[in-house]
């Protein structure tokens, strides 16, 4: 670095003593830590959900009922079928077979015929596991329930009118998935999109914002300490910029504190193979982005707010409630236009591209589990899980892939903050202070 | 153009000029009015370089005069310039301005240390500079070994003079205070009166508050009088005071022998009526207030007089303005 004075170190200065002045202001408040302990004790609490969520066995369902003994002979109807005995007749069974074979567990025949389906998209996938539906018993057209002339197969059907898949099996092919396994996945991955989303970026992002930043301006304007800054050679915009970097200085911290801790909670007791998920990171990136540039916004509008008018928390209240009608809307129109013009629409850009990059199989994950195998005999109950991961998961709104998606929804939030950095210094610039 | 997070090496703020033809401080034509009410009115005055007192009741326009002058308050009519640049629309003169303003709050959490030298960093300074520079400013206010105290933790007269070593720390050529003594001690009186004088013999443009006489009196003797927004007097002060000599005025006294004092100042030429409101108290009409205020001691020792108060209740502001408007006391 050269010695050269330069107008832009003199500003780096003041940027920094300003900067750093407001952190220090800010630790020494009480309301700063209550504010902080809230959120904190808030994400804790729905983190403790999720982890009693996770520790929990989900009722393995037996679909097919296979699983059951009709004849009582100690074999179950699936170990029968599969050797050819007969179910309801207790002196017909695998055991009296030569070599004879000896009974399975009955447990061993409840998720016994899983999906087998590796993409949300036309064509016919599908494997009958426990050979129910390849038996030789049924005839060709009880093998082709579906109709597309493929014998015990799951056929994936576009549908015209939406970009949404149907999908139809035939009898008994993948119809007993592993509901522990698919409930665990899908609620792990709905828990961290439903922090991400309305944990860190809807209430963290914006109460944080709200208590904090709106008086990072008004509160000085009002005790007259704004005097001593002002009676400086700084411009007022520069001072409302820097106050912002100082609230930053605390609240980005905080905020990659809390979201790293949850990528950690969740990933140790996230369902995985090995004893980390290390795969969520992706998503948790796409949600440390967007949070923190949702604090950003927030913090340059509040504090812009607070300038307007000394109880400028009452106008951050109304528009926090129209960003919570946003990121509603997120939830089933992520492409409604009316998202542009919010705050959080943009974020949840960032995170629904991030979960897209990172979770590749989610909306298969949700259309297998509202399918839910067909249900042979279970009725047409969606697998736990799926709804919430339906309710959580969206396409980013924009339509373009996920990668742009982000660098899009980066860049405006970027100009949004600048626009409202633009205002508040002006209406700073034109207020007089008493 | 790279962040400079180290803060080292020479700093320089914005091309910014003052204007050596206009005087440091210049008012042409200003008011500032809310509504109705004007808060200061048609003033036009220039300023450069000595000590002056702006003297005025609570309300008079002094703060509204010095808030105009830093960019605080938009006046509605007239010219304000700061070394040549209008303040409302530049900050870049505050280089050379101390403010020291009139309210109370403080940053209470920060030492003296920490609050003087974060806002000398504003100044362009980096952290060792401004570190050097706060301690030297203290240490000119007399506060440096409460440097690293809370200002919570000061009385009202070590906050005025943290508030004044704020305004001292980047060596600034004009210096306002607004009401610099109020609340102070005795003690702390005295050395903020002594800083003050110190600066205006160092050769700064000095604009001090008050609404108390006495106290402009034994800083300067150039004044200007405020009175409901108006500038209603500006000079010396002995000029304005001659013009009072000959106005009727009040000495109180309070002792245990009133009445026999009362005897042994009749005496007195200058002394045209007594008046005894109690026991212990007596009151003097006099015209010569000069000449017998500084005999009055004299006669009271040499007589042996216990006198426990000596008070001027007319030699205030209220009756001076009284005077200069026209309306007597």
């Amino acid at each position: 670095m050269s010695d050269k004075p330069t107008i832009w170190r003199a500003l780096d200065r003041k940027a920094m003593a300003v900067a750093e002045f407001t952190l220090r202001q800010q630790r020494k408040r009480l309301s700063t830590w209550v504010v902080m302990g809230v959120g904190f004790v808030a994400m804790a609490v729905l983190t403790m959900f999720y982890i009693d969520s996770m520790m929990r066995e989900y009722e393995a369902i037996d679909n097919d009922g296979d699983s059951r003994d009709f004849d009582m002979d100690g074999y179950p109807n699936g170990q029968e079928n599969l050797y050819g005995t007969d179910i309801l007749d207790p002196e017909s069974h695998p055991g009296l077979l030569n070599p004879p074979v000896a009974p399975d567990d009955p447990s061993k025949w409840i998720n016994e015929d899983g999906f087998d389906i590796d993409s949300l998209s036309e064509g016919s996938y599908g494997y009958d596991d426990d050979g129910d539906c390849r038996t030789e018993d049924k005839t060709d057209s009880q093998q082709d329930t579906n109709n597309n002339n493929i014998p015990c197969d799951v056929q994936i059907y576009a549908e015209s009118y939406s970009n949404n898949f149907r999908i139809n099996g035939d009898n008994e092919v993948d119809e007993d998935p592993d509901e522990d396994a698919y409930a665990k996945e899908s609620i792990h991955r709905a828990f961290v999109l439903a922090l991400g989303k309305f944990g860190f970026v809807f209430l963290i992002g914006i109460f944080v914002p709200l208590f904090m930043a709106t008086g990072l301006i008004r509160d000085e304007m009002s005790s007259g300490t704004m005097h001593y800054m002002l009676s400086k050679p700084i411009a007022r915009s520069e001072v409302f910029l820097y106050r912002i970097l100082g609230f930053l200085g605390l609240a980005w911290p905080y905020m990659t504190g809390m979201v790293v801790l949850a990528a950690l909670v969740t990933g140790f007791f996230g369902p995985s193979e090995g004893f980390f998920r290390f795969g969520d990171l992706g998503v948790w990136m796409a949600i440390l982005l967007a949070s923190l540039l949702s604090l950003l916004v927030y913090a340059m509008l509040f504090c812009l707010l607070g300038v307007l008018w000394k109880h400028g928390i009452i106008l951050a209240l109304p528009f926090a409630a129209w960003e919570l009608g946003m990121i509603l809307t997120t939830l089933g129109a992520p492409d409604a236009a009316i998202l542009r013009f919010s705050v959080i629409g943009w974020a949840m850009n960032i995170v629904d591209a991030g979960a897209a990059l990172t979770w590749t199989d989610t909306s298969l994950l949700v259309a297998l589990g509202l399918w839910a195998g067909g249900n042979t005999l279970g009725g047409s109950e969606p697998l736990t899980g799926s709804l919430a991961l339906e309710i959580f998961a969206s396409d980013s709104g924009l339509g373009m892939t996920p990668l742009v998606t982000i660098v899009v929804s980066v860049c405006v939030m970027l100009v949004q903050a600048a626009t409202f950095w633009f205002i508040g210094g002006a209406l700073f610039k034109s207020k007089e202070i008493d | 153009m790279m962040p400079d997070p180290t803060q080292e090496g020479k700093g320089q703020t914005k091309e910014w000029k003052p204007d050596v033809d206009m005087p440091v401080v210049y008012f042409q034509g200003v008011s500032k009015s809310y509504g109705r009410i004007h808060a200061v009115s048609n003033i036009t005055l220039g300023l450069s370089g000595g000590v002056t007192g702006i003297l005025g009741m609570n309300g008079a326009g002094k703060s509204t005069l010095f808030k105009l002058l830093m960019g605080k308050l938009k006046p509605s009519a007239g010219e304000i310039r700061l070394f040549g640049t209008d303040p409302w629309k530049n900050p870049a003169p505050y280089a050379k301005v101390g403010f020291v303003p009139e309210h109370e709050k403080m940053h209470d959490w920060m030492t003296a240390l920490d609050f003087v030298s974060t806002f000398a960093r504003l100044h362009g300074m980096t952290r060792d500079q401004a570190n050097t520079e706060a301690a030297r400013v203290l240490d000119f206010v007399g506060l440096s070994d409460v440097a690293n105290k809370q200002i919570g933790k000061f009385s009202k007269g070590m906050r005025q003079r943290a508030k004044i070593a704020h305004a001292l720390v980047n060596d600034p050529e004009l210096i306002i205070l607004d009401e610099p003594l109020q609340g102070c001690d005795p003690l702390a009186r005295t050395t903020v009166m002594n800083v003050i004088r110190e600066l205006g013999k160092m050769g700064r443009t000095v604009l001090v508050s008050s609404h108390i006489l006495n106290e402009i009196e034994r800083i300067t003797e150039q004044i200007i009088i405020l009175h409901q927004g108006k500038l209603v007097a500006l000079g010396n002060l002995h000029a304005i005071r001659e013009r009072l000599d000959e106005i009727p005025h009040t000495i109180r006294i309070v002792g245990k022998d009133a009445r026999s004092l009362a005897k042994d100042i009749l005496e007195h030429p200058a002394v045209f009526g007594l008046s005894f409101p109690s026991e212990t108290e007596l009151l003097i009409q006099t015209y010569h207030f000069g000449s017998l205020h500084a005999e009055l001691p004299g006669l009271i020792v040499n007589n042996g007089h216990e006198v426990t108060l000596i008070d001027n209740p007319d030699d205030d502001l209220e009756s001076l303005l009284g005077h200069l408007t026209g309306g007597g006391a």
